[in-house]
């Protein structure tokens, strides 16, 4: 009876085309439209090279140390290289701007830049800062040279050489001396969390599969429901192959989803397979505990229930940073306890912490809240679906 | 009348799902503009920085700190690695700079002591990084040749304050503008999902095989039934279009009152009517009331994505803004984009606009021309 009924239900969910296009094909779709917007978000985030006009005057052609700066900035083969610079006349530079060619222009007079740009924003201070590091290191050679040829004088060297002193004090100035080391994770692709809470949001959808199943053997829900309650097998035979029935539904659906985003959308779940097939597990039996309570707990319509069920997911995906990854951080951050209580932030959180830390803890944390999650959810349908009797359908 | 009425009916059943998209357009539209002052003067951009500061405040490490505050927004987190490793993943900070322990003695000593900071890798840090890098560089310059760390702070300081002078050409306020290209762009999805939802309900609704079978023999000609459900559909569009240009009033301001408003208001008028006739094909060729909402969600999250209602186009791959040519929906984002920078409004300059709103509006023939030939076909009924 139990294989009988088990094959049955899985055949019923397989053909309900609406249940299978929600669960299996919308998430895929989505995934696809994700891939889309997204992928290219972080690379325009980099900075870029930026497109800057000079005013080719007199001024400039004779200070040394902005054209060579400005020249080394914009060497096609420097890996440092900041800008694309064009040298013209003030009325081209104006023309440039105006068309938006270049994001603002630089003058130089009496050895001071004055920069015109249409309006600020991030290329703009970069190019403003980087006329002040020129004028502050000419600032430095011209402090450095006068310190230099007094030392001289005083130590009765009447007879400076210019040239080597300003030489040594240029090479002062470009030595590299900044010792920085970089200790940040390289895993910073937070575009990744998206694809995070589609997972979350899968596992739980999976859910309206339990209700369906269970609303198939409830008397007041179906006619088949009615045959299922007068047939002699045991009711906890039957619940059992129609919830195990739709987990494993789901569990196709997540692992379609996993395999899709994987290996043709090159999503980034970290390196460990193994955490990740557990946390899947774990997630879609919070998902079908919640599908299977919605089902015994409340007396309605199918149509409502599963109506609650996209409720509950859809704003715990919200919360967990599927429509803006800014909101999952902003409820960590001020409001942990929402989404400590959220099935679809410990899925997403879970993916996260694999994926960003080293250590294992927040993962554990995760997936023995959606442990407990799922087992609180159960035990609280087992009490109202046993002993259920009708006295009328 | 009748028509109407039922028409009424449907509507009323399904108003939450109008309410729902209308509150998203609100949501997220109206809620999630950043707002600063305007900017008739310039404004550096200021990365968010955090120090962890593990030597005491003073000497150079003192200095340093009132360096990177000058130039940069200081970001105050707890200190706790977790914290500030999920601030640095979710861009809440951009730099992070961890001053070792006894780092201003180690520097007068001439050390040169190394710094360890967190980068998230975009422009933000890479010009906070600048900012860190030339007060160091600075720094050690003049590190070599003064032992007194009072002088020596002095004469970094003096260095440091050599500022370039900035003028700025633009007196249009983008601040404003962007925000309602933002809620425009987005009301793209809003209306296209409304539209697609109600219309495809209502046209399923008197496709009813036992409906139809009623309309047929009823004394109403089919062609006065049709044009009352054209009519009635047409209204909805133009109400629930009045309702978001209303809701743009109150959420965005003042610069809807302007000729730029005007154009905001035509612009998503005419895309209005595109959405309506998409609607109305797709009610033609759909007839399962539950397959709508998957269809639904499918046509207005796609176009939404592709065409940057979302995502601002700018960040786009090349070859969806490619895909994208195909779809209304690109002309009328487009165009919101055009408006948010467009300075001069002559004939010249609002030509692209006006290209865009007809090509638009070429899209819409098209799809009554293929909604007339499918509903050809399909007059025939059993």
């Amino acid at each position: 009876m139990f294989i009988h009924n088990f094959k049955y239900s899985l055949k019923t969910l397989f053909r309900n085309k609406e249940l299978i296009f929600w669960t299996f094909a919308f998430p895929i779709i989505l995934a696809t439209f994700f891939n889309m917007a997204f992928s290219d978000i972080e690379n325009s985030e980099k900075l870029d090279i930026i497109n800057i006009a000079i005013i080719q005057n007199d001024d400039f052609d004779n200070n040394e140390v902005f054209k060579s700066a400005f020249e080394e900035m914009s060497d096609k083969n420097n890996k440092d290289r900041l800008f694309e610079t064009k040298y013209t006349t003030k009325e081209e530079a104006q023309k440039l701007l105006e068309e938006e060619k270049v994001v603002g222009y630089m003058e130089l007079i009496d050895d001071k830049p004055k920069l015109t740009f249409i309006t600020s924003g991030i290329n703009e201070t970069i190019f403003k800062y980087v006329s002040e590091e020129i004028m502050q290191t000419s600032n430095i050679i011209n402090n450095l040279t006068e310190e230099e040829i007094q030392n001289q004088i005083m130590t009765g060297n009447f007879n400076v050489d210019y040239e080597s002193i300003y030489n040594k004090v240029i090479e002062i100035t470009t030595e590299e001396n900044v010792k920085l080391k970089n200790i940040s994770s390289d895993n910073l692709s937070y575009t990744m969390i998206e694809f995070y809470t589609l997972i979350a949001m899968v596992c739980l959808y999976g859910g309206i599969l339990g209700t369906v199943s269970i609303n198939q053997n409830l008397a007041n829900m179906s006619n088949q429901g009615k045959r299922v309650s007068v047939a002699p097998t045991t009711k906890g035979k039957v619940i059992l192959s129609s919830v195990l029935a739709s987990y494993i539904t789901q569990l196709i659906g997540v692992a379609l989803l996993f395999i899709y985003t994987i290996f043709v959308l090159n999503v980034d779940y970290g390196n460990n397979l193994g955490l990740i097939i557990i946390l899947a597990m774990v997630g879609s039996l919070a998902g079908l505990s919640l599908g299977v309570l919605v089902a015994t707990i409340i007396k309605s319509n199918e149509n409502v229930k599963t109506g609650i069920i996209l409720s509950i997911t859809m704003l715990g995906c919200f919360l967990s940073g599927m429509m803006g990854i800014t909101m999952k951080y902003i409820i960590d951050k001020n409001i942990p306890i929402i989404n400590k209580l959220n099935p679809a932030n410990m899925i997403t959180d879970g993916l996260y912490s694999l994926y960003y830390y080293e250590t294992l803890d927040r993962y554990i944390f995760n997936v023995v809240s959606l442990l407990i999650f799922a087992f609180t959810l159960i035990v609280v349908s087992y009490i109202s679906l046993r002993r259920q009797k009708y006295d009328s359908v | 009348m009748t028509v109407f009425k039922t028409f009424l009916k449907i509507l009323n059943k399904n108003k939450f799902i109008i309410i729902l998209y209308t509150l998203f357009l609100i949501f997220f539209g109206g809620f999630n503009m950043q707002t600063s002052e305007s900017n008739i003067n310039f404004v550096a951009s200021k990365p968010d920085i955090m120090i962890v500061n593990y030597d005491e405040e003073k000497g150079i490490t003192k200095d340093l700190i009132k360096y990177i505050e000058e130039n940069s927004n200081v970001v105050d987190l707890k200190n706790n690695e977790d914290a500030i490793n999920d601030a640095l993943f979710y861009r809440d900070v951009n730099y992070v700079v961890y001053i070792p322990k006894n780092y201003n003695k180690d520097f007068m000593d001439g050390k040169n002591p190394e710094i360890e900071i967190k980068s998230t890798g975009d422009y933000q840090s890479s010009f906070a990084e600048m900012l860190l890098s030339r007060y160091i560089k600075v720094a050690n310059i003049y590190q070599k040749r003064i032992n007194s760390e009072e002088e020596l702070i002095n004469k970094i300081n003096e260095t440091l304050s050599k500022k370039s002078e900035v003028k700025i050409t633009s007196k249009l306020d983008t601040n404003i503008l962007s925000k309602a290209t933002f809620y425009y762009n987005f009301a793209n999805y809003s209306i296209m999902a409304c539209l697609i939802y109600v219309i495809c309900l209502i046209l399923a609704s008197f496709k009813d095989i036992k409906i139809q079978k009623r309309t047929i023999i009823s004394s109403t000609n089919y062609k006065t039934l049709n044009r009352k459900i054209l009519l009635s559909n047409s209204l909805f569009s133009i109400i629930l279009w009045m309702i978001y240009v209303v809701l743009s009033f109150i959420l965005v301001g003042d610069i809807m009152f302007s000729i730029h408003g005007i154009f905001y208001l035509i612009n998503s008028f005419v895309f209005t009517i595109c959405a309506t006739t998409i609607a109305l094909f797709i009610g033609n060729i759909v007839s399962n009331k539950n397959a709508i909402s998957g269809i639904v969600n499918v046509i207005a999250l796609g176009s939404s994505f592709l065409c940057g209602a979302f995502v601002p186009m700018e960040w786009l791959p090349d070859g969806v803004i490619k895909i994208a040519h195909i779809l209304p929906s690109y002309y009328y984002i487009s165009n919101n984009e055009v408006l948010k920078t467009l300075e001069l409004i002559n004939l010249n300059t609002i030509k692209p606009i006006l290209l865009n709103i007809i090509i638009v509006l070429s899209f819409s023939i098209m799809f009554i021309i293929l909604t007339n030939i499918v509903s050809k076909r399909k007059q025939k009924i059993g």
